[in-house]
């Protein structure tokens, strides 16, 4: 097996936050993301997954060095970009783009669509007038939006068009990593599958590597190749995305599985569901974070904080009892469709591929 | 058979100034103890649905421009407006998407809990109060009697929506109306908040229309099911008919977009176009722009169809099996 080559690499990577600053005494510190390890192949997708202050948009935030770490580093082709002046990150920055969660508030209203796509060229000195007036036909065809958008503002956009916008934009600058922060949670359930679509189309081909940042588990499986899990500014596993899927190893990456609501009447079961909320970043607990709402933890758990260490099966989990809990994965969501509805849905299938005439126009809005 | 605890019938809403109606021709039955969960996605009317059944519709703008819906013994659309104050937060209760904006965060949630009691029971404040701790009891906030003095912004927000459900649920209502309970919430949290309903529905026999934009969260809650699209009830049955024998296009289309369903690597099959604005709704079938069966006669629109019972379509190409060949395959 050939060494996947590493294109971005996070090591003891901490960042805090002062949440309150007395007048006397220390302050109050969050470590939104604590001491993370991990590495990202090129052209691949990773997910990175967790609920909502988990730190995962922290961790994303600083993998492209839009905040700056506390301590530890993120190395890009092999340089540590925290220790790049900014005049040379400006060009960096380049290669390294973001998609973010609210294509309402992530786009300025006063610029028309064309504008906001030729403003990454113009930061980055690419093309003259009318080659970047081309590129910008060509970036709204790309992500299937009309040709006389470029005229248009972003409020005359739906969600779903203004995410591609969003899309478009980060594409400007021809960037060979995306970094996406729930690029389709704002969205609706068929207009997320057109952009997920176009991310994957996008993806291959340029070349992307793709970095997401989510919460919903069926979106992850869906276009991942591998996937960490955070919990409180962790790592507490990681692995290839079947893998994952199929034997979870931490019983934290276990719960988010199991509340994932399969479409099928009666499937799940019933009050296995996590209990608790996630404890306060700002104190957090001893030993193992998870060790409160873990129904596996033991003594050791209370005291000793167990470290990422590789799994068995691939990956790397964090958790004292790994080896000898057998955690259930995700059942077939398919096994459970009925015939007919299989059956509707393959003609579904069918007529949409048949109406779009083709596979590239499938992602194309009327 | 005893009439039905709620029936909507030939709902219609309009946006002054427009010629067509935003929500159209709404009809449902609902039982006591039974749960109808309405699913479609932004703009198709849902949200509207709920709010007229409790007379919250902006009017003007909107309008109600037909139906009616029987409660109790009463047309929820004929109410006059003291009535419906009386219903709300008695017979009927609300649970909405954002608890941090519909609490008010300026009250301890003891008194905003005890509040709704009191307005509608009549009972003396300690009373009121008693029935408020009981309420947090219930729906598994730690430490009750310390968390009746907090306020909304020191709770989180799985503990504020259990706020929500305690006050929503605090006067016994018989029927919820609970508008994406979950969709701010966080998977795990999800989880418990979606038992935790089921559970307390179960204790009281209420009734509970439960909008969503998720059919998991369907798959999960409904004994009922209406897909609503762009303001109209493309299919309407029980649950295992709507998952286990899909009619409408539409209806068949979401259930394809879901990634949850599918081989990992299979792309997912979309549903391109966006919803119609209603001034420009389409004049047969409001999903025929977007539908790939669409023929001539999708012009005009569909009647419902009886499926099996209580499992209605509204389309002229139902089931889609028996179009021909040519008209499915590339």
């Amino acid at each position: 097996m050939t060494v996947p080559e590493t294109i971005l690499e996070a090591s003891a990577l901490r960042r805090e936050f002062v949440t309150k600053r007395p007048l006397f005494g220390a302050p109050t510190l969050v470590r939104a993301v604590d001491g993370v390890d991990l590495k990202i192949h090129r052209g691949e997708t990773f997910s990175i997954v967790g609920e909502s202050g988990c730190g995962k948009s922290t961790l994303a935030r600083l993998l492209v060095r839009l905040i700056e770490p506390t301590e530890g580093a993120v190395r890009y082709a092999g340089r540590n970009i925290a220790d790049i002046p900014e005049a040379e990150m400006r060009r960096l920055r380049r290669d390294l783009q973001f998609i973010f969660q609210d294509p309402f508030s992530s786009l300025n209203p006063r610029m028309t669509v064309g504008a906001l796509l030729e403003e990454p060229m113009q930061v980055h000195g690419l093309g003259s007038g009318t080659k970047r007036k081309a590129q910008v036909a060509k970036l709204l065809a790309r992500v299937g939006l009309p040709s006389d958008s470029a005229d248009r503002y972003p409020h005359e956009f739906s969600g779903g068009q203004r995410q591609r916008i969003g899309i478009a934009r980060a594409l400007a600058s021809g960037p060979k990593v995306l970094i996406g922060d729930e690029p389709v949670s704002a969205l609706d359930v068929s207009i997320q599958a057109q952009v997920l679509n176009i991310l994957e189309d996008l993806k291959a081909e340029f070349g992307l590597t793709l970095i997401v940042i989510a919460h919903d588990l069926a979106v992850v499986r869906h276009m991942s190749d591998r996937v960490a899990v955070m919990y409180l500014g962790e790592i507490v596993e990681t692995a290839a995305v079947e893998t994952l899927f199929s034997a979870p190893q931490h019983p934290y990456t276990a719960a988010l599985i199991a509340a994932i609501l399969v479409p099928k009447v009666g499937v799940r079961r019933a009050h296995t569901a996590l209990q608790g909320d996630p404890p306060n970043p700002i104190d957090l607990p001893s030993g193992c974070r998870f060790h409160p709402r873990c129904p596996h933890a033991t003594e050791i758990c209370r005291t000793t904080r167990p470290v990422l260490s590789p799994r068995s099966g691939g990956g790397a989990v964090a958790c004292h009892h790994a080896d000898t809990l057998h955690l259930k994965g995700l059942e077939n969501a398919e096994a459970g469709l009925s015939a007919k509805a299989a059956a509707r849905m393959e003609l579904y299938r069918a007529a949409r591929a048949r109406a779009d005439g083709g596979g590239a126009a499938a992602t194309t809005p009327q | 058979m005893n009439a039905p605890l709620l029936d909507v019938r030939g709902l219609s809403i309009r946006i002054d100034g427009t010629e067509r109606d935003l929500v159209e021709d709404v009809s449902f039955t609902l039982n006591a103890g039974e749960t109808l969960c309405i699913v479609g996605e932004s703009g198709c009317g849902k949200s509207l649905t709920a709010l007229a059944l409790m007379g919250l519709l902006s009017t003007p703008p909107l309008r109600i421009t037909g139906g009616t819906a029987a409660f109790q013994g009463a047309d929820l659309m004929r109410l006059p407006r003291t009535a419906l104050q009386d219903l709300r937060g008695d017979r009927i209760g609300m649970i909405f998407q954002e608890p941090m904006s519909s609490l008010n965060p300026t009250m301890r949630i003891g008194d905003q809990i005890a509040e709704a009691v009191e307005r509608h029971k009549g009972v003396s404040t300690a009373e009121a109060r008693k029935r408020a701790l009981d309420m947090l009891r219930r729906v598994g906030i730690p430490a009750p009697e310390q968390r009746m003095a907090a306020y909304p912004h020191n709770l989180s927000g799985g503990m504020r929506q259990r706020v929500m459900i305690a006050m929503a649920l605090a006067n016994d209502p018989a029927l919820i109306l609970a508008d994406e309970p979950t969709t701010a919430l966080d998977v795990t949290i999800q989880a418990q908040v979606l038992d935790l309903m089921k559970t307390l529905q179960a204790e009281s026999a209420s009734a509970m229309i439960l909008i969503t934009h998720d059919l998991g969260v369907v798959a999960e809650m409904a004994d009922k099911v209406a897909v609503m699209y762009a303001g109209r009830i493309v299919e309407i049955g029980p649950a295992a008919a709507i998952f286990d024998d899909p009619q409408h296009p539409y209806t068949i289309a979401l259930m394809s977009s879901m990634p949850a369903y599918g081989a990992r690597t299979d792309r997912l099959v979309t549903i391109p176009g966006v919803v119609p604005q209603a001034a420009r709704m389409p004049a047969g079938c409001r999903f025929a722009p977007r539908c790939p069966f669409v023929t001539d006669v999708c012009t005009d629109m569909p009647p419902d169809t009886t499926v099996a019972a209580g499992h209605s379509v509204g389309c002229w190409h139902a089931p889609l099996e028996a179009l021909p060949e040519e008209r499915i395959s590339a």
